[in-house]
């Protein structure tokens, strides 16, 4: 459905008089997703996760890289037919608290784009009253009880729950979820990741999800893929029960190792470490490995020269990977 | 470390028992209890999380501690006793300002807004020791450097950073610095961990993981993220709609959660292993302002074990085993 090759975004900024730094953002990824599957980029925040979301979604162009919808190249359409695309793929944001617009109802907010499709597709008000019914019934909300209703008369979860649906009105093909359930409190989390799963199945819709909690990817697209990324690049990626469970990428195992462990019911994988030092974005080294200052098996190769993507289906990017058990297992009943 | 700052005594740990807590919010509608009756003890030298969504009145409840809620809030009933000081709801204002930050540290969730953005960092640790009569400022900007070492940063750069030039978990590790830098005996945490990504969170719980064993800090951890609580506290406190639902031993609760929210909660937590269709979404919205009406039990309308009993009023609150409560109406028929 979406094909990316090469994606890469250079942001440059002023710094002094004369002088430009450039900060690369996305340093060269690829990936496709069919039609219904998933994909999973699990990283920490600045990490270039959410660029490449908004590349996909038309918002950001890409400095370098082929980005093809339906088979379409979009830097070779015209920009009519470029933005038909990149309406095909919906950004859904991480904050449904200012993704809608407090002056208006529910119905308001459905109703824009629905005009625009009742427009192209030369149908009547008819329509557009039941097709935002039927958005509204698919992402699990009653249409009768929230369609008056304005934004802060809803829960988070509710409130994100219609930015899918408005999502839906303009039927993607491609849904980009940006740590679309990181601002929702965690019992109502759930709900809206088996929403998503169910967009996939019933729609066919390809999913994109951008998220730092990898428990949240594996629940939504275990039949898909994860991909790590770090610093604009990714380091491990494969199918998402291959990578959880037989991490090799030092970086991914940290991930894994950050996932809570819920005490009595789960004892922590033998090899579990959190690093305590923060990502350092301001780094110039740009030889060897980008994880090489926070890796605890680092060496001096690993300084000097830098690991390309390796392997069979099962990819990752590093001189030393190793498999480590670091996630919690359930502990046996006893 | 100023002569009076070396008097603090760090072998005895402070608890803080609250007693009969009700906190209240003035607003068009009336008043809506954001805390209820609670009765609460603190174990000193204990991690105590305190788990709830959003609206469960846990950050009133944390603000009540310090008795710092703010308007429109109002304290209604109740006592809040911190051993060695006495009753914060009592004593005299100037006594209050002085506990909060010498005995008593606070780590909020946004460490942006409690930060002044006009200053270095090093300059309000200064203010904070003028504000608390430190005598030897110097000395307690060097316990601010170590205590910055001691959570992995780069000390001297960020003492002289302004807030914006720090990530966010550097903000969250400095705000931990502020709450410990006098020396304080009880750090409560208000959801300091919620706006990092899973990295950050993991190293910050960390920090305060060792801080708690090196120091013998009384620590309050609130959250509405079971796994955070689940993986550091000793002990859990579930609250819902200004009311305390079940407590007891973490274990205890994870393995046997007696209430039906409790048990929602945990069941809502997708894992990284085992099957993930195991994980069952809770039902439902937080509670409302329609919620505090009802005069049955507030889990009534998500709960999947209701029965007719339920409605006719509150569930009470008692102990049903060693260190173990709970308000629930079918645990009671159980027994």
């Amino acid at each position: 459905m979406i094909e990316v090759e090469n994606l890469t975004k250079v942001y440059s900024s002023k710094s002094g008089i004369f002088e430009r730094q450039s900060v690369r953002a996305v340093r060269g990824i690829s990936f496709h997703i069919p039609a219904g599957g998933a994909v999973s980029f699990i990283g920490e925040s600045g990490c270039g996760k959410t660029t490449v979301g908004r590349i996909l979604a038309g918002l950001e162009s890409a400095s370098e890289g082929v980005i093809r919808i339906g088979g379409q190249d979009v830097s070779r359409v015209s920009s009519k037919e470029r933005q038909a695309l990149f309406r095909t793929v919906q950004l859904i944001h991480q904050d449904p608290y200012q993704a809608l617009n407090p002056a208006r109802s529910v119905g308001q907010s459905l109703l824009d784009p629905l005009k625009v499709m009742a427009k192209t597709k030369r149908v009547g008000d008819s329509w557009i009253r039941d097709r935002a019914n039927e958005v509204l019934t698919m992402v699990g909300l009653d249409p009768n009880s929230v369609i008056h209703k304005y934004p802060h008369m809803l829960s988070g979860g509710q409130r994100q729950r219609i930015v899918i649906a408005r999502a839906l009105t303009v039927e993607p093909h491609v849904l980009v979820a940006d740590e679309a359930v990181s601002m929702i409190d965690v019992s109502l989390r759930l709900g809206v990741l088996r929403l998503l799963r169910n967009l996939r199945e019933k729609l066919n819709i390809a999913l994109l999800f951008i998220t730092h909690d990898v428990a949240a990817a594996r629940y939504v697209g275990r039949d898909g893929e994860v991909h790590v990324i770090y610093r604009g690049l990714i380091l491990e990626k494969g199918e998402t029960d291959d990578v959880i469970q037989h991490p090799q990428h030092p970086y991914t195992q940290a991930l894994l190792s950050a996932v809570p462990v819920l005490k009595g019911l789960e004892i922590p994988g033998p090899d579990r470490y959190i690093p305590l030092k923060e990502m350092e974005t301001r780094e110039d080294v740009e030889t060897g490995c980008l994880f090489v200052s926070r890796c605890p098996f680092a060496r001096d190769i690993c300084r000097e020269k830098s690991p390309l993507l390796t392997g069979e289906g099962h990819e990752m990017a590093c001189h030393f990977a190793q498999v480590r058990n670091v996630v919690a297992m359930p502990v046996v009943a006893d | 470390m100023s002569v009076e700052n070396k008097v603090e005594d760090f072998s005895t740990p402070i608890g803080v028992h609250v007693r009969n807590l009700s906190v209240v919010y003035e607003t068009n509608q009336g008043q809506i209890p954001a805390v209820n009756h609670v009765d609460l003890d603190i174990a000193a030298g204990e991690i105590t999380g305190i788990i709830g969504e959003s609206g469960s009145g846990k950050s009133t409840l944390a603000m009540a501690l310090m008795n710092s809620v703010s308007k429109p809030g109002r304290i209604t009933n109740g006592s809040v006793i911190v051993d060695g000081i006495g009753d914060m709801l009592k004593i005299s204002n100037e006594r209050q300002r002085r506990v909060r930050g010498k005995q008593i540290g606070f780590v909020f969730q946004a460490a942006q807004n409690s930060l002044n953005p006009l200053s270095r960092i090093g300059h309000q640790v200064l203010d904070l020791g003028r504000s608390h009569q430190v005598g030897d400022l110097r000395s307690l900007l060097r316990h601010a450097r170590d205590l910055l070492i001691r959570l992995g940063m780069d000390a001297d750069r960020v003492l002289m950073s302004y807030q914006h030039e720090l990530s966010g978990g550097m903000r969250q590790r400095v705000g931990i610095m502020f709450a410990l830098v006098l020396d304080a005996r009880v750090v409560i945490l208000d959801e300091s961990t919620t706006a990092l990504d899973m990295l950050s969170q993991a190293s910050v719980l960390e920090i305060v993981r060792e801080l708690h064993q090196e120091r013998g800090l009384t620590i309050v951890l609130i959250t509405h993220d079971m796994g955070v609580v689940a993986d550091l506290a000793d002990r859990i406190v579930v609250m819902y709609g200004g009311e305390l639902a079940e407590e007891g031993p973490t274990e205890d609760l994870l393995r046997q959660p007696q209430h039906p929210y409790t048990r929602g909660l945990i069941r809502a937590i997708p894992r990284i292993s085992g099957n993930p269709d195991e994980a069952i979404a809770l039902n439902g919205s937080p509670p409302d302002l329609q919620t505090f009406a009802q005069s049955g039990c507030l889990f009534y309308d998500r709960c999947p074990d209701r029965i007719a009993e339920c409605q006719a009023g509150r569930p009470i609150y008692k102990e049903i085993s060693d260190g173990k409560k709970v308000a629930c109406y079918k645990v009671d028929r159980r027994d």
